[in-house]
């Protein structure tokens, strides 16, 4: 009997309990608030400045891209994808390290170095992508990270880039008719050598 | 505003019209008219302070716009709107081996019941649809009908977590009728009538003179009361018969749009409706608090909305706040604590009206 | 009265089946007769991919396979590659890397007690949990860039360097949380339809659990007293002191579904311990990329090594080849162990409490499924 009466002492504490821990945050909503009105306020994007040589790498998943007049198609990133969401096609550049005009090739990297290759295609496919940043890490010219990354002031962060068709997630960085140029050029040459 | 006293103004009014019939009917559509807007404006208010209560108790903010147009209007303010909108405009299936024409039936014998049971309901001193002199048993007894109305959608929809949740839900409000019942002969015993306007009058002068307070089972009594309301409303801490994280939706799990809609408008009628009879009986309906202190009948209204609201608020928090009970468990409530404990009360409110009066 | 059992089918789209878990269950009334697991909705057949990449591209696999707490499978991950390689990893990382196991099994934890909450029919204190967790996501992503799938250990080091401020960040953050763990615990574990609801349900005894192989919170909630971090430790964490929790039986029997809920709570506290005792020991200077191999190219042979995940004892068997890639990758799952012993303590009682032992047992459908 006094085991009955327990029981409902104990349940009634509790629960009166529980009732004034809901209360106090109601009333405290304007301290405890968490909710962000999202397309009018954002989460504040962490700020660090840290390691890999980088002197400004500001760690960021988001989306990925590439700076095609860097890139010298060694293929790193591409064999380093875990989901190979990363194509890259290349071309034997005629004579190392110079601009090729017709196809708006750059000859040189932003780092000094003479291209060998010029990048026929370099397709990200973003809905493969499982944003693990592995391939960021041994591209030997650092031109592909997640926007907002070491760029960040070329490419500001872009997290929101929903689509409504699907193909449209596929980023090609390549400059457009590149693959064929590259083989105009090049027959060009031959015919005259 | 009785049906009688619609009646006599309109025979006054329109001396024109010959036939005591469509008087008679224009007296009694009118106020079922008001009772269908009241219910539509009283789901509306309490899904918004629903939203924003529960919102506020979890750290957030709960529906929020900027303004009209891209959100839901100045602190969400538009979203109970938005929200029928949706529901009205959504489609309503049927499942294939549904029971078609119970599972149609379903849903309007609960708002039947909902509906039904405002008739009895005193706004303020004059206020009333039907001033019954058995209102609050005639209260008590359409509120059971929405069991039927459980039990249907739950087999009809031929679903079997459906079939749980309804027969879940027959047997939670049938066993909880009764301590409701025995805690309503308390005031029945106080008040010495079932008329809900003489149990009020009885309240009279002040808070000390509610029946909440007039002695100490009758405090008891009340919060008996209260529990088994909840209870009866299938909310707060005694979903089970729609346990979204058993049932998945209990009963109404197969219904959509228009259909479920009305499941919802019912179940914040029922809540509005035991509350009134709550105020009603235990806290002096639309008197004052205070002896001849805004007194009248607009601050009986007032006075009645205000002790409902917050017996509604308080349900709202019990929801946002405890767990849910198991079945057997809230059987065990009922029969082991709350019907002992009512009949103590019964016991001793007679004691104590004999001896001190 | 006698009649014919009801099948009933729960999920694989259920509220309260964590995932895609379908349980066929044979019910009489309200009551669960038999009760069949069957899972494989979420197989992603990591194993059989992780022969097709090298040793550092399983490492997002392995993230992704139990997705509520990945830096403790990381963890396991690069313990046993270490182990196969011999690379003695620097100080400085070994305490980064506790730190980071242990704030992810406050922030798993956490995760497990709100849903657990959730499905007795408590939405609140879930939310109050969540909010704590976001901001132990906060400072992983902070560190790291992601606040779910990391990537961040790595085989011989990090990923990155702690940020500057983190410790200072993390110590706030303890602050500020250790109070609210009193408050979880007055809204919900000693809230008296929550003790209704868990205690004496579901009782797991020591030697069913240890048949079935149950391991983590959920063993040491039955009494017996077995913590990878104490008894084979790995890594640093012979040097940190803290307490094995084991369930009491204080609402109700040894093993209940309350055991299991509060084993948990009281692991969040050691776990808060280990946390500020390696955020003081950590070395400021050192490399984090110091060890890291510039190829990972293993010897020949094979090595299992098993390290305590949230969810228990989280073993990796690799053979290798001599290849960049693994010949074989096999992951014992804790929570593949705890589903199992599921039919054996939830038959005989209602369908709520079924509900309630399957939240207590905490599975990760990614991690079971694989």
């Amino acid at each position: 009997m006094s085991r009955y009466f327990r029981n409902i002492a104990e349940s009634l504490s509790s629960l009166l309990t529980g009732m004034g821990i809901t209360f106090t945050h109601m009333l405290k909503i304007k301290k405890g608030n968490v909710t962000l009105q999202y397309p009018e306020e954002k989460w504040p994007r962490p700020e660090r400045n840290i390691g890999f040589n980088h002197e400004d790498y500001n760690v960021i998943r988001s989306r990925l891209t590439v700076d095609i007049n860097d890139c010298i198609g060694c293929l790193k990133c591409e064999r380093i994808c875990p989901v190979q969401c990363i194509k890259i096609e290349t071309e034997k550049a005629p004579v190392r390290g110079e601009d090729i005009n017709e196809i708006n090739h750059v000859g040189i990297t932003s780092n000094g170095t003479n291209k060998v290759q010029v990048v026929t295609r370099f397709d990200i496919d973003m809905t493969e992508c499982c944003y693990c940043n592995l391939c960021t890490y041994p591209c030997p010219e650092e031109c592909i990270y997640m926007t907002g990354g070491p760029n960040s002031k070329k490419h500001p962060i872009d997290y929101e880039f929903s689509e409504h068709d699907r193909s449209d997630l596929i980023y090609r960085f390549a400059k457009p008719g590149t693959k064929e140029g590259i083989q105009k050029v090049k027959s060009k040459q031959g015919a005259q050598s | 505003m009785t049906v009688d006293w619609l009646y006599t103004t309109f025979s006054q009014l329109f001396s024109f019209i010959e036939n005591t019939d469509l008087l008679f009917l224009m007296s009694a559509i009118l106020p079922i008219g008001i009772i269908v807007s009241l219910m539509a404006a009283n789901a509306i208010v309490m899904v918004y302070a629903e939203m924003k209560i529960s919102a506020f108790m979890q750290d957030r903010v709960g529906p929020m716009g900027q303004g009209p147009g891209l959100h839901a209007g100045k602190f969400g303010i538009l979203q109970p709107i938005a929200d029928p909108i949706k529901l009205l405009l959504k489609e309503d299936t049927i499942p294939e081996v549904a029971d078609k024409p119970l599972f149609i039936l379903a849903p309007f014998i609960i708002f039947l019941g909902a509906i039904i049971g405002f008739l009895a309901v005193p706004f303020n001193e004059n206020v009333i649809v039907v001033d019954l002199n058995i209102g609050i048993f005639y209260i008590m007894a359409v509120g059971s009908l929405a069991v039927i109305g459980l039990i249907l959608a739950g087999w009809s929809s031929n679903n079997k977590w459906s079939l749980y949740g309804g027969m879940r839900s027959a047997a939670q409000i049938i066993s909880y009728e009764i301590p409701a019942g025995l805690c309503v002969i308390v005031i029945i015993m106080l008040a010495g009538s079932l008329n809900m306007q003489d149990i009020i009058h009885y309240q009279s002068g002040g808070m000390l003179n509610w029946i909440i307070f007039s002695n100490p089972f009758s405090f008891v009594a009340f919060f008996v009361f209260f529990i088994c309301i909840v209870a009866e409303t299938n909310r707060g801490p005694f979903d089970i018969s729609e346990a979204e994280s058993e049932l998945v939706g209990g009963f109404h799990t197969e219904y959509s749009g228009f259909r479920w809609s009305i499941f919802f408008l019912s179940e914040y009628a029922n809540m509005l409706i035991v509350a009134f009879v709550a105020a009603t009986g235990f806290l002096g309906g639309w008197q004052s608090p205070f002896q001849d202190f805004m007194t009248g009948p607009l601050w009986g209204t007032f006075w009645m909305l205000g002790k409902v609201f917050s017996l509604l608020f308080v349900m709202i928090w019990f929801r946002w706040t405890f767990p849910r009970l198991r079945v057997d468990q809230l059987m065990y409530i009922c029969w082991k604590v709350f019907i002992p404990i009512s009949l103590i009360n019964i016991f001793g409110v007679g004691i104590w009206t004999i001896l001190i009066g | 009265m006698d009649g014919d059992l009801m099948t009933i089918n729960m999920g694989p789209n259920h509220p309260a089946t964590h995932g895609v878990l379908r349980l066929k269950c044979q019910t009489d009334g309200e009551i669960i007769s038999g009760i069949t697991p069957v899972i494989g909705y979420l197989h992603r057949c990591f194993e059989k991919h992780s022969e097709n990449v090298t040793y550092e591209q399983v490492i997002p696999y392995v993230d992704r396979c139990d997705y509520l707490s990945s830096m403790t499978m990381d963890f396991g991950y690069v313990v046993a590659v270490e182990k196969l390689m011999n690379i003695e990893v620097p100080e400085k990382v070994e305490y980064i890397r506790v730190v980071m196991a242990e704030l992810q099994r406050i922030a798993s934890h956490l995760l497990a007690l709100g849903v657990y909450g959730m499905d007795m029919g408590a939405f609140t204190p879930m939310l109050y949990m969540l909010k704590e967790r976001e901001r132990i996501l906060d400072l992983f992503e902070l560190t790291c860039g992601a606040r779910l799938l990391y990537n961040y250990m790595w085989v011989g080091g990090l990923s990155h360097d702690l940020p500057r401020g983190f410790v200072e960040m993390t110590y706030q953050f303890l602050d500020q949380f250790e109070p609210k763990i009193d408050e979880y615990d007055n809204v919900l574990s000693n809230n008296k339809i929550f003790v209704e609801r868990t205690a004496d349900i579901g009782v797991l005894p020591p030697d069913v659990a240890v048949n079935y192989g149950v391991t983590g919170p959920n063993l040491r909630a039955s009494g017996v007293k077995w913590d990878l971090r104490k008894n084979e430790a790995y890594s640093i964490y012979d040097r940190f002191d803290f307490e094995v929790p084991i369930g009491e039986g204080i609402k109700g029997t040894v093993g209940d579904c309350w055991d299991r809920y509060y084993v948990r709570m009281i692991e969040i506290r050691e776990s808060v311990k280990i946390v500020r005792q390696a955020l003081a020991k950590m070395p400021k200077d050192g490399d984090v990329h110091k060890a890291v191999p510039k190829k990972i190219r293993p010897p020949k042979g094979s090595i299992y090594s098993r390290t305590e995940s949230s969810r228990g004892d989280l073993g990796y068997y690799i053979i290798s080849d001599g290849t960049p890639t693994p010949s074989r990758v096999k992951m014992r799952s804790p929570s593949f162990a705890s589903l199992s012993a599921i039919s054996e303590i939830s038959e005989g009682w209602m369908m709520s409490d079924m509900i309630s032992v399957l939240g207590s047992l905490d599975i990760v459908l990614g991690e079971i499924d694989r």
